[in-house]
């Protein structure tokens, strides 16, 4: 199938045709909401220190062929299907499950376009220790592509289950604008890790939304890239529900990478931790934006959010900006934000004892965002990003090999 | 081992060292002692090669060569061990993860093969127990969340498995309580021999008690203003730095 090329707003149809008559609405609704408000630019809050020129102006063919792969094997209580084979099947699985629109810009064209993709369904009251994988690639292709992958993850009350999501490519033109919902019954629990290593450019969304007691724990981390701009939100809706965002970034040569979080304590009795950590090098950019919103009536809730960087060159940049909104009394709550470059006293400690300056350097350099990676509970995913991240940070290759 | 010739250093343009002679022999125990703030730790940072720290005149020769013209991880290579007054800690780099590297570099230097994981936890678990250092804090983030008795004895742990050829221990005692101070000086001593020197800086007699020193230094302003055995360190503990000015100023 070959699609001709065009801006993302030309490429909203005029007319939703197929699909079920609830989706067209949404669909529809998600379009004309875009057409009205067009795709952020300059002057948008949201996206002040990230350039959306590229996604806006460039002219993509749609690439969704091979966009979205699950790469585990089969497993009780877990049913992966395609989202089309659904929505021809039993439409009304659906309804109110896809709905990301209204305000969005990105996620909202995602829910307008997006032709496929994944339903995972844990069934209630089981386990699955081993993770799921799901890798999003893109096959070279000579011109500007564009996907849009979307998942929907449904966990059952009182599962517990471990995603693992992968998004690759060497190709710098091509846009992956990605959705991934989850939902999160009573009690249930969903460890989510998600590396973005995908070389290109890379407009993402996650949403968790959570009911009581359940528990979301996301580890996201990005290795650099042209342009990305990763919003993560997690909607703590029943009481108890708990969720730790962290994410680690590392950004070199003209990486630009953009992360948002957003939690928002609805429920009482509620917990949320957030850590986040970036290391910026060469004439690399990082952004991060962190928003904790506490409800009217969500009384005890406790949220920490921390977002801290390391600036290794003049020429790279960081702007954070972590902020906390709370309409209720009886809440604990933190937030803190550094950027700061490598310990001198801490250095010449290492140096005295005689690790030569490249691999202090390193040593100090990722045990900066170690704590992080450490979080991704997988261990055969943990031990490749250690070598990834290694890979990625200045003089990294002096501590590969040492124990 | 160690030559010491009018050496002059300041810091942020103000003059700290001014014109320190100073000569430690093998095997020699020299010890510094000197009110606050009158360049003990300058002298101790100076010879580990920290920055910052600007020789305008006089020079330090360690085993014949120009040790200010090296690095501080190539004086480390040559034998050189600083035991920190304030050890930085350093979260997310573990104790053993980063002396195994030190070490491993140090042997390299040394045309020695690198030690395996097993070698380097037995050599560990020995020189660990010499200070009395639980296991546990070996394997710790560097110094993060140690007590001040913790990072001292750390320090010494570290001296102990990367075997210097001289050691600048710069006020370890301090901050010990009196049966840590019985370890650590225990521990000293059995690391004490011909071929090492050592150089303490200290503001107690105490620990000269049990690691008797064969020189003792008096550091004032930014000088050496009295040398003398053992004796000299009692003295000053009785009549205080005062009277050994005076003395010696007219
Ligand atoms: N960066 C600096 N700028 C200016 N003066 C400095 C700087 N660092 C140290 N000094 C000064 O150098 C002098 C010597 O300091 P040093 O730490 O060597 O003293 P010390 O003898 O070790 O003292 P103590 O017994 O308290 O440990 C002090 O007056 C100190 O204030
Ligand atoms: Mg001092």
């Amino acid at each position: 199938m070959t699609h001709e090329r065009q801006t993302l707003l030309d490429s909203l149809p005029s007319s939703f045709d197929t699909g079920p008559q609830w989706l067209r609405s949404v669909r529809k609704s998600a379009a004309e909401a875009l057409r009205e408000r067009g795709l952020p630019n300059k002057k948008t809050e949201e996206w002040r220190f990230t350039p959306v020129r590229p996604l806006v102006d460039t002219e993509f063919a749609r690439a969704d062929a091979e966009a979205l792969k699950l790469v585990s094997s089969a497993r009780e209580g877990v049913t992966v299907r395609s989202l089309r084979q659904v929505l021809e099947q039993e439409p009304a699985r659906l309804e109110g499950r896809l709905a990301l629109g209204e305000s969005e810009h990105f996620a909202a064209l995602n829910t307008a376009l997006f032709t496929d993709g994944l339903w995972i369904h844990v069934a209630a009251g089981v386990t699955i220790e081993e993770p799921l994988q799901l890798t999003h690639g893109f096959s070279k292709t000579t011109e500007p592509g564009v996907s849009y992958p979307r998942v929907l993850v449904t966990v059952e009350a009182g599962s517990e289950a471990r995603l693992i999501e992968t998004y690759a490519g060497e190709a710098s033109e091509q846009l992956t604008n990605s959705v991934v919902e989850i939902e999160l019954g009573p009690n249930a629990k969903l460890d989510h890790i998600r590396i973005h290593e995908n070389l290109g450019l890379q407009v993402g969304r996650v949403e968790a939304r959570q009911e009581a007691d359940s528990s979301y724990r996301s580890v996201v981390v990005t290795l650099g890239g042209a342009l990305l701009r990763f919003d993560i939100r997690a909607l703590l809706q029943g009481q108890g529900a708990e969720c730790r965002l962290d994410g680690a970034y590392v950004v070199d040569g003209s990486d630009h990478v953009d992360h948002h979080t957003l939690v928002e304590h609805q429920a009482p009795h509620c917990r949320s931790d957030q850590t986040y950590r970036g290391i910026a090098s060469g004439h690399g950019t990082a952004v991060f934006d962190g928003v904790v919103l506490v409800h009217r009536g969500a009384s005890k809730t406790e949220a920490h959010q921390e977002n801290r960087n390391l600036l290794l060159s003049d020429t790279a940049t960081v702007h954070t900006k972590p902020h906390l909104e709370i309409d209720t009394d009886d809440v604990i709550c933190s937030h803190g934000a550094t950027v700061g470059s490598l310990d001198e006293s801490q250095l010449f400690y290492l140096r005295t004892r005689g690790i030569p300056e490249e691999l202090a350097r390193a040593m100090l350099t990722y045990a900066f965002i170690e704590e992080v990676v450490d979080r991704v509970s997988h261990k055969p995913t943990r031990d490749r990003l250690r070598e990834t991240v290694l890979a990625r940070i200045p003089a990294g290759e002096a501590i590969r090999g040492v124990p | 081992m160690l030559k010491i010739e009018d050496l002059h250093v300041e810091v942020d343009g103000k003059l700290i060292l001014k014109g320190i002679d100073l000569e430690i022999q093998a095997g020699e125990v020299h010890a510094i002692m000197g009110p606050n703030g009158s360049g003990k730790s300058t002298l101790a940072y100076v010879l580990a090669g920290r920055e910052g720290y600007e020789v305008t005149k006089g020079s330090v020769t360690y085993k014949g060569r120009d040790l200010l013209e090296m690095s501080p991880e190539a004086r480390a290579a040559e034998g050189v061990f600083l035991g920190f007054q304030y050890p930085v800690a350093i979260p997310g780099v573990s104790n053993v993860y980063f002396l195994k590297a030190a070490l491993n570099a140090l042997r390299k230097h040394r045309g020695k093969d690198p030690l395996d994981a097993i070698d380097f936890m037995k050599l560990s678990k020995e020189k660990a127990a010499l200070v009395q250092l639980p296991d546990e804090l070996t394997k710790r983030s560097v110094n993060d969340g140690f007590s001040g008795g913790e990072k001292k004895r750390n320090e010494i742990y570290q001296m102990a498995m990367l075997e210097p050829s001289l050691a600048v221990l710069d006020e370890t005692d301090s901050g010990l309580d009196i049966d840590a101070l019985k370890v650590i000086a225990d521990g000293l001593n059995t690391l004490r021999s011909p071929e090492r020197a050592m150089l303490i800086i200290t503001h107690y007699q105490r620990l000269l008690d049990y690691i008797v020193p064969d020189v003792v230094h008096v550091l004032i302003d930014g000088q050496i203003v009295r040398t003398g055995d053992k004796d000299l360190a009692k003295r000053l503990e009785a009549e205080g730095y005062a009277e050994v000015r005076d003395a010696i100023q007219p």
